[in-house]
């Protein structure tokens, strides 16, 4: 990307792929989140000003985690992007993704947690595939301890604000 | 292969582990050392400097690294000064730019040292170093460090392949073992019985702490030279006969199939076949064990053993002296210890001594010709591979 392009916010068209059986409540905001020098905060920041897939962001607010596709050559990105890596080419346009997907892989941090997350421990994560699409999301895993978690396991994505009213996603398991 | 023939001739480490001491200073502390275990090397013959260090910004709060590495060990390169940085391979990547430099004609005579200074008074802000190695604002928000993401590969190939805890309690007691001859390995005192390991707390389940490679500080340096040069410093050098790297991904969602790595497969399959060699002819490898599953995982894309029987290939000690070749014998960094920047020279330094015959016999690889170092970095996004020779290319 060369340093003069401009940022072509709103541009790209809207485009459902997914059906969206269930309305999920979006979850109650965590614990308000103590302010973290940048360099020490994993989470990105969000707004218009400082990223061009601010939409993203936005859509997760909604409760919809979307990602880019290329009407081209129909690759679907993950994570959202500004040019397809296949073809190179820069009109994406925004699909959301399936809602709900089951587990490939998993594990737990039992120890170990970077700044800010040593409190979550123990905390599961996973490798999830969702249902009708050709992606496998790394996320945490939420509703059910580790220990008692299985591959294959139903979950569905939940955004949630991380505590400063920036918003990232999770996985929940259904049931 | 093409270029200049380019010989390996001397390298020492420092000692690994949780160590009072800089980074700055472990750049002085292995220059000399260098000197020392160089004893015919002119600082004014070194014309170029590699310099191999994954986070010194994270880590010591240093850019800029090259020149103070340089400074520090007392060297004023007039041709190449680089810092190489790959993540768990930094070192791999300084010994491949220095032998691509030399092969070209572009330096005689190149340093390649790895320095990772590990330990911080915070141990969450170490992990929070370790969590920017992954894609940073996708993954790492959920908590992506390296133990959960080869824990899904060790729990992917259980599944699989019925790989059990045994085995890889087979890959790191023998490690731990060959540590136990390593004086400068962080575990060199420090003894893992197969029972023990498999007692000892999960750290992300299903690996526990002696699966884990520990980040420790330490730093390595070896002098690389044109071919012709070689004589003046050794008489028995490591030639590097091979070289090959392979990536297809980075964020974790394109990892693909966790119970296989392909990607060694391809690298190590361009580097053995620039050696004229196959995965049978090896005598030795230093292969990156930052958690036992890993070596398992290597074992099958090295070829050694078919798909799926990493497992029985551990527990059947088929990598150990007495084996079909011996794997680690450094110690691993299981028994080593892993500071990122410094294992891919240690790992190195540890082929060479091979070729000499001048490790301890409990780790000595029966009359070895052939030598093959992989170093893989981040959550496997990237395989290296050098191969190395007794002899140099006909």
């Amino acid at each position: 990307m060369s340093a003069g392009v401009r940022p072509r916010r709103g541009t790209m068209p809207e485009e459902r792929v997914a059906s969206r059986p269930e309305v999920v409540a979006p979850p109650a905001p965590s614990e308000p989140r103590p302010k973290r020098p940048f360099l020490l905060d994993f989470v990105p920041l969000e707004g218009p000003d400082q990223t061009r897939l601010a939409r993203f962001f936005e859509r997760l607010r909604e409760g919809r985690l979307a990602t880019t596709r290329c009407p081209r050559d129909g690759e679907l990105h993950w994570p959202p992007r500004l040019a397809c890596p296949k073809c190179h080419q820069e009109e994406l346009v925004w699909v959301d993704l399936p809602e709900q997907g089951r587990i490939y892989a998993f594990s737990a941090v039992l120890g170990g947690a970077p700044l800010g997350m040593e409190s979550d421990v123990p905390f599961a994560v996973g490798l999830v595939d969702l249902d009708g699409a050709p992606l496998r999301l790394f996320g945490r895993i939420e509703g059910r301890p580790w220990s008692e978690l299985r591959i294959g396991d139903r979950v569905r994505v939940e955004p949630y604000d991380v505590g400063d009213g920036r918003y990232f996603y999770r996985f929940r398991v259904v049931g | 292969m093409s270029g200049r023939p380019v010989a390996l001739v001397g390298g020492t480490t420092t000692p690994f582990g949780v160590r009072p001491t800089t980074w700055a200073e472990m750049a002085q502390e292995v220059g000399a050392a260098l000197f020392r275990a160089v004893p015919a090397l002119r600082a004014e013959d070194v014309d170029s400097l590699f310099v191999g260090a994954a986070e010194p910004e994270r880590f010591a709060f240093q850019s800029h690294v090259a020149p103070l590495a340089a400074e520090q060990m007392g060297l004023a390169p007039r041709r190449i000064l680089q810092r190489t940085e790959l993540a768990c391979a930094s070192g791999q990547s300084a010994i491949r730019s220095a032998y691509a430099a030399i092969a070209v004609g572009l330096s005689d005579v190149a340093v390649a040292v790895g320095i990772e200074k590990m330990n911080l008074p915070s141990m969450a802000e170490a992990n929070s170093a370790m969590g920017c190695v992954m894609d940073r604002p996708w993954d790492g928000p959920h908590g992506a460090t390296a133990p959960p993401f080869f824990a899904m590969v060790a729990q992917r190939h259980m599944l699989e392949f019925g790989t059990t805890p045994e085995a890889l309690a087979s890959v790191s007691e023998k490690n731990h073992r060959f540590a136990n001859s390593n004086p400068h390995a962080q575990f060199y005192s420090k003894r893992f019985a197969r029972d023990k390991l498999l007692g000892l707390p999960l750290v992300a389940p299903p690996l526990r702490l002696g699966d884990c490679s520990s980040m420790p500080d330490g730093a390595a340096a070896v002098v690389l030279v044109a071919g012709d040069r070689a004589a003046q410093y050794t008489d028995a050098p490591a030639w590097v006969r091979g070289s090959g790297q392979f990536s297809n991904f980075h964020n974790l969602a394109h990892a693909g199939s966790l119970s296989e790595w392909p990607g060694l497969a391809r690298a190590a399959r361009e580097a053995m076949g620039q050696a004229g060699i196959e995965a049978r002819d090896l005598d030795l490898a230093e292969v990156h064990d930052c958690f036992s599953i890993s070596e398992i995982l290597e074992y099958e894309a090295l070829g050694l053993c078919g798909r799926g029987e990493g497992g029985r290939f551990a527990t059947d000690g088929r990598g150990d002296v007495g084996g079909d070749l011996v794997v680690n014998p450094r110690g691993g960094l299981l028994g080593c210890g892993h500071p990122l920047g410094a294992t891919g020279i240690a790992q190195a330094v540890e082929i060479q001594a091979q070729f000499a015959h001048a490790v301890p016999p409990s780790r000595q690889a029966p009359a070895p010709n052939w030598a093959l170092v992989h170093n893989l970095s981040g959550s496997a996004n990237v395989h290296s591979v050098m191969v190395y020779g007794r002899e140099a290319a006909a």
